[in-house]
């Protein structure tokens, strides 16, 4: 029995008269690579912002590697390790790829600001460190061409690679992505699929919310399928592929 | 009790004065989601062209008040359609709300250049004898106001619920996207709502003007007053900033009549931060949380970087022409402007950590510096204390004051937030007014002696300068080593999208204080400096007028850069020497560069010449020799 980085027990909100999230319960075990699925509105992204504390759940639990998370701020959830990723690639105008990969790693900035300050080689070698891992990460995407372009003018799709790339920077136990596919081209979205394999294999469990389905039937080790904000089924991408349940909320009521 | 039940009704006409400024506050704000700080300044445009019509020019009194009204209407289209409307689609919500403080400072410059700067009172409309209602007098000009006030808020209910236009108007306020979608021009519904505001103001102080005395510089204390009153009263409900207006007016003549008039200011904001802290949605709202939830995503600027060699070519370049400026510049009047600049550049350097960094607008730098040069001077001429212990009991005390103000302030974002910086410098203001005895109130502080250190003096402008150039390099070394580093780039990130940069380990609250605290202290050194080298020390030298000033410094010389805002400094502070006659527009051509630069040149004057000269050198020697990035176009 391997441990579990994610364990989320009876997790629900409510927006007004709408359940968004409806007893919700699940786990991630370490090292997988798991997905989220559903039709648009079924509480996908709600599931993660109340995992990260972006809304406050109404009830349920949420433990990170044994430790209860509800309730703290977004902040230090990131400090524990479970860094996240947006549906809409929030990476920072003003920046160019190179320094936005680089706000990743603020988490793993040691100097402190007077060293930072006084221009001291403890410092200037951190920073030259963090820089090389950047442009490792940066070139292993193929997005070096656009190190020093400003972030907000790179296509959509590399956009969203540049933010799970900055998401790479933290060092995360656990991964959220939040429709990292979405506006990627196929050739785009094969490549992010290995992306995601060589993330899991490096020891960083993965968890994706996801409407690409040959992206998530080819990478997930388990799929959770989400519906009105409910859990409806899940099991491998095999299984998944044949509930009928799945296939009646995808598809139409047809059983 | 006459005398409880006239301060009251005192109160209840200045009151009603600045419920009809909200009041325009509050309809522009529905309908562009915008505060406009510009709205006080109206009154006085009105009220002015109701004495020149009515007193020059000798015209009967409803002759000249239709004409001062249609004049302050047409002015208010005018300014509206060349500045206003373009910002609102094209400025982040934080700079449209600086900029329309640019609107203010430009009407103020304005009406300086074209009224003078003294002090002007209309005759009563029905004759001085005031009416004697059992026992107790009232000045006939109170019914006058009183009417207008109550006709302008049954108009201005009539015309937004009755009338196909008013609908129109809050359909914008609902949705503009849709609204635009259904066929509204959202643009002319803006321009509409801004002439709107402006006629209220326009007609409010002409009413007022006969028992009050306005300035040119008057406007800006309707537009305080008038914020407050929204602020109280809730910026969603006309009724709700009536209601906070005539509060405000009667609590205002009562601690005026019972406390003293020099602390009414003080009283007026510690209400203002009580209530923002207490009822976040004002008293007469529903109790939602007040939080400026959008993140500031439209940032349209270049990215300036000077890289590697060419960084270095530049701060030798930099350093050698700092060095011999004096040598350059012999004069004496250009040596002592060349010292002011560099002592206020030092704030403004705080300000740009703060605003171009960590994107908190702050309307209450000069409150530090008066923490600063008051702590300094204070100290030096009473206790003989030596410089250098006055400026850094300055800078802890004014460091204290930033970690106090954003501690209470943590919840408040974007306008909110630049609203309590507002009442905080506002009431430091109104502090070294009313502490006579320790600040010498409104006549100032003199015999502050000069800078000195270990017995060696900086008496002299040269000396004084060394002095200033080397702190300055000091402090740009120190600062470019943080802003290059982590540090800076988790400013920055808490600038552009606070919920990413949580997501990321942020802790956003500590990085918005370490930026306030820096920039507390070097607002507080460059007090401190100034206090030294004039000898002396006013109220009016640090007041909040200078706040807007180093923003509009900071805009003009390219906000996010650390080097950049010098050049606006250099500009505002030497084109008055150079240029003599300069000195009387000086407050417009302020006014004027903060919308201007916001309108056409939002990388500022820094900016746009490195963007220049990249691409010369670039031609020259087909390499990148200063790496610059175009910034991202807005949406």
């Amino acid at each position: 029995m391997t441990e579990a980085a994610l364990e989320v027990t009876g997790l629900s909100r409510s927006f007004g008269g709408l359940r968004a999230c409806d007893n919700v319960t699940f786990a991630v075990p370490h090292g997988s690579l798991s997905a989220v699925i559903g039709p648009n509105g079924a509480g996908k992204t709600t599931v993660f912002n109340l995992v990260t504390n972006l809304y406050a759940a109404d009830e349920g639990e949420v433990r990170f590697y044994g430790t209860p998370i509800l309730g703290l701020q977004p902040a230090e959830i990131a400090r524990m390790g479970l860094i996240r990723t947006f549906q809409s690639a929030r990476i920072y105008p003003g920046m160019t790829s190179l320094e936005n990969v680089l706000a990743g790693a603020h988490l793993h900035v040691r100097a402190p600001a007077w060293r930072q300050m006084l221009w001291l080689g403890g410092a200037r070698r951190e920073e030259a460190r963090l820089a090389a891992r950047a442009d490792a990460l940066l070139d292993l995407v193929g997005l070096a061409p656009f190190r020093d372009a400003a972030a907000t003018d790179l296509p959509m799709g590399a956009q969203k690679l540049l933010e799970v790339v900055r998401a790479l920077m933290a060092e995360p136990r656990l991964l959220l992505l939040d429709e990292p596919a979405a506006g990627l081209n196929d050739a785009e979205t094969a490549d992010l699929a290995e992306l995601l394999r060589a993330v899991r294999d490096s020891g960083i469990t993965v968890m994706v919310v996801e409407h690409n389905m040959s992206l998530v039937m080819g990478v997930a080790d388990e799929v959770i399928v989400l519906d009105a904000g409910s859990i409806v089924a899940r099991g491998t991408p095999r299984e998944i592929q044949r509930n009928e349940r799945v296939i009646a909320a995808y598809v139409g009521q047809e059983t | 009790m006459n005398q409880l039940i006239q301060i009251v009704i005192g109160g209840l006409l200045q009151g009603s004065v600045f419920a009809v400024v909200a009041l325009g506050f509050s309809l522009v704000f529905r309908v562009t989601g915008a505060i406009n700080l510009s709205q006080g300044a109206f009154c006085v445009v009105g009220a002015l062209m109701m004495y020149t019509l009515q007193v020059d020019f000798g015209l009967p009194v409803p002759v000249a008040f239709v004409g001062a009204v249609l004049g302050t209407g047409l002015y208010g289209a005018v300014l509206g359609a060349a500045t206003f409307v373009p910002a609102v689609s094209r400025l982040p919500q934080s700079s449209l709300f600086v900029m329309t403080g640019g609107i203010l400072t430009l009407t103020e410059g304005l009406l300086l250049v074209v009224w003078g700067s003294q002090p002007y009172a209309l005759p009563p409309f029905s004759g001085e004898a005031p009416v004697q209602i059992v026992g107790i007098r009232v000045p006939t000009q109170g019914f006058w106001i009183a009417g207008a006030t109550l006709a302008i808020i049954v108009t201005l209910w009539y015309l937004l619920t009755r009338t196909t236009a008013g609908m129109a108007l809050r359909a914008c306020a609902e949705n503009r996207l849709a609204g635009r979608l259904m066929g509204i021009d959202v643009p002319r519904m803006t321009l509409a709502s801004f002439v709107m505001a402006a006629l209220l103001g326009g007609i409010s102080g002409i009413v007022v003007a006969p028992i009050t005395s306005l300035e040119f510089d008057t406007g800006a204390f309707f537009t305080n007053f008038g914020f407050i009153s929204v602020a109280i009263g809730g910026l969603g409900s006309f009724a709700g900033v009536i209601m906070g207006g005539l509060l405000l007016g009667v609590a205002e003549q009562l601690a005026a009549g019972y406390v003293s008039s020099l602390f009414a200011n003080g009283l007026a904001l510690g209400l203002l931060l009580a209530v923002l802290l207490w009822r976040p949605n004002g008293l007469f709202s529903a109790a939602e949380r007040r939080q400026d939830v959008r993140d500031e995503q439209r940032i349209h600027r270049a990215i300036v970087r000077i890289e590697g060699k060419g960084g270095l070519v530049f701060a030798a370049f930099a350093l050698a022409l700092l060095m011999a400026l004096p040598y350059l510049f012999p004069g004496r009047g250009i040596l002592n402007s060349l010292v002011i600049t560099g002592i206020l550049y030092i704030s403004v350097i705080g300000l740009d950590l703060l605003m171009g960094y960590a994107g908190q607008v702050s309307l209450g730098q000069a409150g530090f510096m008066a923490i600063g040069g008051y702590t300094a001077a204070i100290l030096a001429t009473k206790y003989d204390v030596a410089p250098l212990i006055g400026i850094l009991a300055g800078m802890a005390l004014a460091i204290g004051a930033a970690i106090l103000l954003s501690l209470v302030t943590v919840r408040l974002r974007g306008t909110f937030l630049a609203l309590a910086t507002l009442a905080f410098g506002l009431m430091v203001d109104s502090l070294t007014v009313g502490l006579a005895d320790v600040t010498g109130g409104p006549s100032g502080l003199a015999g502050i002696p000069s800078f000195s250190l270990g017995g060696m003096s900086f008496a002299t402008p040269f000396q004084m300068y060394y002095l200033v150039a080397g702190v300055i390099v000091v402090l740009m070394v120190l600062l470019q080593g943080l802003v290059r580093s982590g540090f800076g780039r988790a400013l920055k990130s808490v600038r552009t999208d606070q919920t990413a940069a949580a997501a990321l380990g942020v802790n956003v609250p500590r990085y918005k204080m370490a930026a306030f605290v820096i920039s507390a202290a070097l607002g507080s050194l460059s007090g401190s400096l100034y206090a030294f080298y004039f000898h002396f020390l006013s109220p009016e030298m640090v007041g909040a007028p200078r706040s807007f000033e180093m923003i509009s410094m900071l805009i003009a010389g390219g906000e996010g850069t650390l080097v950049g805002p010098v050049f606006g400094v250099a500009l505002l502070t030497l084109l008055p020497t150079v240029f003599q006659p300069f000195a009387y527009y000086k407050t417009f051509a302020e006014g004027l560069l903060l919308v201007a630069c916001f309108l056409w040149l939002p990388d500022g004057m820094f900016g746009t010449t490195a963007t220049w000269v990249s691409r010369l050198v670039r031609r020259w020697s087909g390499r990148d020799a200063v790496a610059l990035v175009p910034g991202s176009q807005p949406p």
